[in-house]
C-alpha cells in the first residue's frame, strides 16, 4: 500500500547514471516568486504584441477599441511565463533532453525565503497555500466591506454603479476561487501525508504547480479591477459575459487557472490517498478529514473539467466571435448555465464537505470521545459527493428551463439534505455527554453547528420551486449561502488554523486574543447575515447598488455588523501574524493531546515526515477507550510491517 | 540569522503599512475615481430654474477609451468637460440643452421614443415640440437619457451619419452636423443621487451594441446629483 520514498531509493550516483547512458543535469536557475513575476511580465508583453499583430485590423477591434485576442494571449502567455520564471519547467525539459535533474535537498527547518520558491516539499506547499488562501480571503473580505459600505445608504453612493458591480463580481469570484482550496490546499497538502503515514504526496511537482497556478490566478482576477471588472459577476452568465470588457477575460483566464490547479491538486490528492497509505491504514481507520478530502477531490475531478470547457467556450465567443453561448447567433446561453452549474453546484459541496470533515476531525479531540458513527459520516460524504451531480438545475428554476424537469431537481436537492444530515447528526452524537474542552478551536467548531443550522434549514426551503420563485436572486438566497459557506467553511478553517498552528509552526496563538476574535467574528457574522434574510424576503435584489428607502435600517444594521466581523477577523490575523513573527510562544509537541498520527511526529516535522513508514495500529479517535495503546508504531520492524501490510493485525 | 523581537515587529508593521498603502491607493487612486461633476448654472432668464448644457458624440476623442461613444457637459466657465455626472439643486426646474452629434437608427422597442417626465410631456427638437419620436423614419434615435427614479425618458434624435460635416471626435463644434434638443424637468423635493443611463444599445463593436460604454460612468451612464 505505502510507497517507500527514502533518498536511497532515488538515483544518486553518477556511475549508476552513466551505466544507464544518462547524466546529471547541470543546475539551471533556481526560480522564485520574483523571477516568476519577471517571466510573467516578459511573456505577457509578448502575448499582447502577438495578439495585436494578429488581430488589430479586425473591424470589431477597430470599432470597439478592444482587442480580446491580445488580452487572452497576454494573460495565457503571462501565466506560462510566470511558471517558467518560477522554474516549473526546468525538470520536465531536462527530462525531455535525457538529463537527470537533481532535486534540491529537503531540510527539517524551513526558511522564510523557501516559501517564495517552487518547493516540492508538501509541508512548504501547505504553508504557502495557507497564506495564499488567506490573501484571497482577506482581499475578498475587504471587497465585502466595500459592498456593505455602499449599502449603508440607498441614496448616497460611495461607488459608481459600474464600480459597485465590479466589486461584487470580484468579491464573489475571489471567494469562490479561494474557498475551493481553503481546506484542500493548506491542510490537505500539509496534513494528508502525515495523517496516512506517507513521506510525501504522490506528485510533488503537480502539488507545487497547483499552488502557483492559484497565485497566478489571483493576480489575473484582481487585475480585472483595473480593466473595468466583470459585470457578469462570479457566475459569468451569457450574453452579459460575452459583451463585457477586458476584465471579463481576466475572469475567464483567472478562473481557468484556478480550475486547472483544482484538477491537478485533486488528482494528486486522490493518487496519494489511494496509494500512499501506511500499512495498517485501512479505509476504516482513515481520518475523517482524509475521507472528506478524498470525496472532495473525486468530485472536483469530475466537475471542474466541465467548467473548464465552459470557460474555453466563453473565451472563443469573446475572442474570435464564435457564438456558442449567444442565442442571437444560434448559440445558447443555457449551455453556459448548464456547464457552469454542473461545476458550480458540486462546488458548493466541494466547500461544505472538507469543512464538515475538518469539523468532525477537531470535534473528538475537544469532546474527548470517539467519533460517533464513523462509518455513517464517511457514507454521508460519499452520498453528498454522488448526489451533488444531480442537483445543478435547481439554479435554473427561474431561467426558463423545461418546467417538467423542476420536480426532479427539487427532489434530488431535497434528498441531499439526508447525507448532509448524517454529518450533522453524527457530530451531535459525538457531542452527546462529552466532556467538552472549550478551547478556541472548539468554539469555532461549535459555531459551525449554529451557523450551518440556519444555512441548512433555509437551503431545504430554497430547493422548493415555489419558494425559489419567491426568493430567487434576492438577499435571502445570499444570506443562505453565506451561512452555509462562510458560517461553516470559514469558521472551521479559522478554528483549524488555530488548532494546527503548533504543528505547522511550533507556536501557539494567544488564547485571549483568540477568544476575543472568535466572539467578534461570531456576533459580527450573525449580525450581518441574519437581517439579510429579512431584507431578502422584503424584496431587496442582489447585485444592485440601490434599494428601497424602507430597508435602510436593516441594511445599516447589517453593514455595521460587518465592520464588527471585519474587526474580529483583523484581530484574528493580527494574533496569527504577531504570534508567528514576534511573540513565538512554543506550543510543545502535542498541545491538544490529539491521538492523530500527524501529531505523533512532533515539531519540527522531520524532513521526510517519518524515519520509516509507520505501521498504523488503530483508529485515531479512540479517546477515552481504556488500554488503547499507541495509534501507530513509528519504528516498526520489517516483519511487523509485512504482517500488517498483508492484512492481519 | 535570527532577528530580534523588535526587528521582527518592525518588519511586520512596515509590511502592514505597505499593504494598507496599496489598498488605499487602489480605492482612492482607482475605484473611487469618478469623472468630474458639472453643476448646472442658474438661468439668467427664468426664476427657480437652472441650465445644463450637454453634447453627445459617437467618439469622445479623449480619455482611456477615445473611440467610445459618450457625453460632454459645459461647466460654469463655458468649457466642455467629458462627464456624465451633473449636479442640480432640489426643488428646481432643470432646463437641459443637448447638442446631438451622433447618428441614430430605429429603436428595438418603439416605446423608448416617447418623451416622459418633462414639463408638458414634450421635448423641443430643433425648436419644435415633440412628445414621441418615430425612430423608424429619418435618421432615427441616437441615444436616450433615462433616469427611472425621476420618471425621465428623453429620446435624442440622430443626425445623418453620411453627412459631410459629421463629427468624428469630441468635443464637437456647432459647424458640424447636429440637432439641438431641449427639455425641462423638476429635480424633486429631496436630495438624492439619481442614476441615469442611455437605454439604446450604442456600444459599437460590442455584441448587439451592449457592453463597453453602455454601463460605464462617464460614457453612457451617470448621475443626477440633487443637492440642497
Amino acid at each position: 500500500m505505502a510507497v517507500e520514498m527514502s533518498p536511497s531509493a532515488a538515483i544518486v550516483d553518477q556511475r549508476d547514471l552513466e551505466a544507464r547512458g544518462l547524466k546529471f543535469a547541470r543546475a539551471w536557475f533556481t526560480g522564485n516568486f520574483f523571477t516568476g513575476l519577471v517571466g510573467g511580465a516578459i511573456f505577457y508583453a509578448f502575448g499582447h504584441w502577438l495578439g495585436n499583430f494578429i488581430a488589430s485590423g479586425y473591424t470589431v477591434v477597430v470599432n470597439s477599441g478592444q482587442n480580446e485576442i491580445a488580452v487572452y494571449l497576454a494573460l495565457i502567455f503571462g501565466a506560462v511565463g510566470f511558471l517558467a520564471g518560477l522554474g516549473v519547467f526546468n525538470y520536465p525539459i531536462q527530462k525531455l533532453l535525457g538529463w537527470e535533474p537533481k532535486d534540491p535537498p529537503k531540510s527539517e527547518k524551513r526558511t522564510f525565503w523557501e516559501h517564495f520558491t517552487y518547493s516540492t516539499d508538501h509541508k512548504v506547499v501547505g504553508v504557502q497555500y495557507l497564506f495564499v488562501t488567506l490573501l484571497f480571503f482577506l482581499t475578498g473580505g475587504l471587497l465585502a466591506l466595500a459592498i456593505r459600505t455602499e449599502l449603508l445608504s440607498p441614496t448616497y453612493h460611495i461607488w459608481a454603479a459600474d464600480t459597485y458591480i465590479e466589486v461584487v463580481g470580484e468579491h464573489g469570484t475571489i471567494m469562490m476561487a479561494m474557498a475551493t482550496s481553503l481546506v484542500l490546499g493548506p491542510f490537505g497538502n500539509y496534513l494528508v501525508p502525515l495523517m496516512i503515514g506517507s513521506k510525501k504526496m504522490a506528485f510533488p511537482r503537480l502539488e507545487a504547480v497547483s499552488l502557483w497556478l492559484l497565485v497566478a490566478a489571483y493576480m489575473v482576477i484582481i487585475s480585472a479591477l483595473w480593466q473595468g471588472g466583470f459585470q457578469a459577476g462570479w457566475t459569468g452568465y451569457a450574453p452579459l459575459s460575452i459583451q463585457g470588457g477586458p476584465g471579463q477575460s481576466d475572469y475567464d483566464v483567472g478562473f481557468a487557472l484556478v480550475g486547472i490547479g483544482m484538477i491537478i491538486g485533486s488528482l494528486n490528492m486522490v493518487a496519494t490517498i489511494i496509494n500512499y497509505r501506511a500499512p495498517g491504514m485501512k479505509w476504516s481507520r482513515m481520518p475523517i478529514l482524509v475521507w472528506g478530502l478524498l470525496t472532495t477531490a473525486f468530485t472536483m475531478l469530475l466537475s471542474v473539467p466541465v467548467f473548464a470547457d465552459g470557460l474555453f467556450i466563453m473565451g472563443l465567443d469573446r475572442a474570435v466571435r464564435t457564438s456558442m453561448l449567444y442565442a442571437g447567433h444560434g448559440g445558447s446561453s443555457f449551455l453556459w448555465e448548464n456547464l457552469f452549474w454542473f461545476f458550480g453546484h458540486p462546488e458548493v459541496y466541494l466547500m461544505a464537505m472538507p469543512g464538515f470533515a475538518m469539523t468532525m476531525e477537531l470535534l473528538p479531540v475537544f469532546a474527548r470521545k470517539p467519533v460517533f458513527a464513523y462509518k455513517t459520516s464517511a457514507a454521508g460524504m460519499i452520498g453528498i459527493a454522488a448526489l451533488s451531480f444531480f442537483v445543478w438545475q435547481h439554479h435554473l428554476f427561474m431561467s426558463g428551463m423545461n418546467p417538467d424537469m423542476r420536480p426532479l431537481f427539487m427532489l434530488t436537492t431535497e434528498l441531499i439534505s439526508i447525507p448532509t444530515g448524517f454529518l450533522y447528526l453524527v457530530s451531535m452524537g459525538t457531542l452527546w455527554r462529552a466532556k467538552i474542552r472549550f478551547e478556541v478551536p472548539m468554539l469555532f467548531v461549535l459555531a459551525v453547528f449554529w451557523n450551518f443550522l440556519w444555512g441548512g434549514v433555509t437551503g431545504v426551503f430554497n430547493s422548493d420551486v415555489p419558494v425559489d420563485t419567491l426568493v430567487h436572486g434576492s438577499f435571502f438566497v445570499l444570506a443562505h449561502f453565506h451561512f452555509t459557506i462562510m458560517g461553516q467553511l470559514v469558521f472551521i478553517v479559522l478554528g483549524a488554523i488555530y488548532y494546527y498552528t503548533p504543528l505547522l509552526f511550533g507556536v501557539r496563538l494567544n488564547d485571549k486574543l483568540g477568544k476575543w476574535s472568535f466572539w467578534l467574528i461570531l456576533l459580527g457574522f450573525n449580525g450581518t447575515f441574519l437581517p439579510l434574510f429579512m431584507v431578502g424576503l422584503l424584496g431587496q435584489p442582489r447585485r444592485v447598488f440601490e434599494y428601497a428607502l424602507r430597508l435602510q435600517h436593516l441594511n445599516q444594521f447589517a453593514s455595521i455588523s460587518s465592520y464588527v466581523l471585519g474587526f474580529g477577523i483583523l484581530l484574528y490575523v493580527f494574533n496569527l501574524i504577531w504570534s508567528l513573527a514576534v511573540w513565538r510562544t512554543p506550543a510543545g509537541p502535542n498541545p491538544w493531546r490529539s491521538e492523530g498520527l500527524e501529531w505523533q511526529v512532533g515539531y519540527p516535522v522531520p524532513a521526510d515526515n517519518f524515519e520509516e513508514i509507520p505501521v498504523v495500529l488503530r483508529s485515531p479517535y479512540q479517546y477515552g477507550v481504556k488500554d488503547r495503546g499507541p495509534v501507530a508504531e513509528l519504528h516498526p520492524s520489517a516483519e511487523q510491517a509485512a504482517v500488517v501490510a498483508g492484512g492481519e493485525e | 540569522m535570527r532577528l530580534s523581537k523588535g526587528a521582527r515587529a518592525g518588519i511586520v508593521l512596515v509590511s502592514a503599512a505597505i499593504a494598507i498603502g496599496l489598498i488605499l491607493f487602489g480605492i482612492f487612486g482607482y475605484l473611487r475615481t469618478y469623472p468630474p461633476t458639472v453643476a448646472a448654472t442658474p438661468s439668467p432668464t427664468q426664476p427657480n430654474t437652472v441650465d445644463l448644457t450637454l453634447q453627445v458624440e459617437g467618439a469622445v476623442g479623449t480619455g482611456p477609451h477615445p473611440q467610445w461613444v459618450g457625453w460632454y457637459a459645459k461647466d460654469a466657465a463655458g468649457k466642455w468637460v467629458r462627464t456624465t455626472i451633473y449636479q442640480v439643486p432640489e426643488k428646481t426646474y432643470v432646463h437641459v440643452t443637448v447638442y446631438e452629434y451622433d447618428s441614430g437608427g430605429p429603436l428595438r422597442n418603439p416605446y423608448w421614443g416617447k418623451v416622459l417626465g418633462t414639463q408638458g410631456g414634450v421635448e423641443y427638437l430643433n425648436g419644435k415640440p415633440v412628445s414621441v419620436l418615430d425612430a423608424a423614419s429619418g435618421n432615427g434615435v441616437a441615444h436616450t437619457i433615462d433616469a427611472p427614479s425621476l420618471g425621465l425618458n428623453i429620446p435624442v434624435w440622430g443626425v445623418n451619419g453620411n453627412a459631410k460635416n459629421f463629427c468624428q471626435q469630441g468635443p464637437c463644434n456647432p459647424s458640424e452636423a447636429h440637432n439641438v434638443i431641449t427639455f425641462t424637468f423638476y429635480s424633486g423635493n429631496t436630495t438624492h443621487t439619481y442614476r441615469w443611463q442611455c437605454f439604446i444599445p450604442c456600444g459599437v463593436g460590442y455584441l448587439e451594441g451592449n457592453g463597453g460604454p453602455m454601463a460605464e460612468t462617464g460614457y453612457m451612464a451617470g448621475f443626477f446629483k440633487v443637492v440642497a
